[in-house]
């Protein structure tokens, strides 16, 4: 698969013999400013702050946290995601703009790490969504963060690290991980398969038999039942 | 105020209590051991006449072999700054008790917990909902017959991890002397 990734093919579309020239500018650009989605899942986000201040300064390196998905380029998942804060996980990587990167931080994201005997922790993240990029260790030092962060902006620079197409090409066994986790009747605000096909990505791993159930299932979604006070006693 | 001095408190106020047996297990924390139908008693006496205002918690324990639920009652006294726990055994099956509620409105919390974790039901309590497990749809996973390795290994997968160094070394006749399948508590048997 790779050799055949690796013959140059001319791209009949591309006339332009400078268009390339931009892409690799726009890689390069992108790999130095890396907005990390501030949602920290487990303990190994307490190595962040001491990465992202004065000592190691992740900022030198144009990456720095970002509050809202839909700016953010990067999705840590810092630690143990339990089976409740994986539909979450789930849901914020879905809002996320592509294109968008996972990197799995401390041993739990790889093998559940310390929680391999716990019901609540997914054991393998990239069951569940693709993940560019592991930082093992219980937890890694800032150190590693950033070596792992830099490996990524190096991966994202030359075109390597491409999970979110794979997220859209793959879409059903991504979604049949979830649902054998979630249940049948697991769904997501995003219209996955429809981005798919925005992004021209959907192929003949899109949409399959897990597609289908959820296609049975899919409620058109309502605005949250908001309520002021507590629930009254009977 | 010494241990002793605490139990011998206890005592008088703790007679109308039947089958209730003091023990003082340390300075200012005794233990109360009585059968489940008198521990309302018990925790009325307790709070009306001795000052024990504060459930501190509900535990609950789960001896499998016996068939039976501990419920253990931890109550604390500003007053006497003495901690007292009253243990009382339930059947295992149908696991149902009163709620105390109606005494420590803390308790509310605590038996809900409980209701999660070890399925145990609480008549009265003002509510029996979910709390932490709110997508949880297993058998209460607090439960000594719930198996937890067998249900990590029916819900999700491993990844596994076999680099050519591992392999290697391996082949020479080393390696990891116990494989994590083998070493598994489940499998062990």
């Amino acid at each position: 698969m790779k050799e055949i990734q690796q013959i140059p093919v001319a791209q009949a579309s591309r006339t332009n013999p400078f268009a390339r020239v931009f892409d690799e500018l726009t890689a390069f650009c992108r790999s130095r400013s890396m907005f990390m989605l501030h949602y920290c899942t487990g303990c190994g986000a307490i190595e962040l702050p001491p990465a992202m201040t004065s000592r190691f300064d992740m900022e030198r390196l144009g990456i720095q946290p970002m509050v809202s998905p839909r700016q953010a380029d990067i999705l840590l998942i810092t630690g143990y995601v339990s089976v409740k804060t994986l539909k979450r996980v789930i849901l914020t990587y879905e809002q996320m703009a592509s294109p968008k990167y996972v990197i799995g931080i401390c041993s739990c994201t790889v093998n559940g790490g310390m929680y391999w005997q716990s019901y609540a922790t997914a054991k393998k993240l990239n069951d569940y969504m693709p993940v560019d990029m592991y930082i093992a260790g219980c937890m890694p030092r800032p150190e590693a963060v950033i070596e792992g962060l830099r490996g990524l902006m190096e991966r994202v620079r030359t075109g390597e690290a491409n999970g979110w197409e794979d997220y859209y090409r793959r879409y059903d066994y991504y979604l049949g991980h979830q649902q054998r986790l979630f249940g049948e009747a697991w769904q997501t605000p995003t219209n996955v398969i429809q981005e798919a096909e925005h992004y021209g990505l959907a192929g003949p791993e899109t949409e399959g038999e897990h597609t289908a159930l959820l296609r049975q299932h899919q409620q058109p979604l309502e605005p949250l039942e908001m309520r002021i006070g507590l629930k009254e006693r009977v | 105020m010494s241990g002793g001095e605490g139990s011998k408190a206890l005592g008088p106020i703790l007679r109308d209590v039947k089958g209730a047996h003091i023990t003082s297990t340390r300075p200012r924390r005794s233990r109360v051991d009585l059968p489940a139908d008198a521990l309302p008693a018990l925790l009325e006496l307790l709070k009306g006449r001795a000052g024990f205002v504060h459930l501190s918690a509900i535990s609950c324990v789960d001896w499998m072999d016996d068939g039976q639920f501990e419920l253990v009652y931890h109550v604390w006294s500003y007053e006497m700054s003495m901690m007292v726990s009253a243990h009382i055994r339930i059947p295992r099956e149908p696991g149902v008790y009163l709620s105390v509620y109606d005494l420590y409105h803390p308790a509310a919390f605590f038996e809900r917990d409980i209701h999660e974790m070890y399925g145990l039901y609480f008549e009265g309590s003002p509510d029996m909902e979910k709390f932490i497990l709110t997508e949880w749809d297993g058998p209460p996973p607090m439960r000594k017959d719930f198996d937890s390795e067998a249900w990590v290994n029916d819900h999700f997968d491993w990844q596994d991890y076999r680099p050519e160094w591992l392999q290697e070394l391996e082949e020479d006749g080393g390696g990891i002397a116990i494989r994590p399948d083998e070493q598994r508590f489940s499998r062990r048997k």
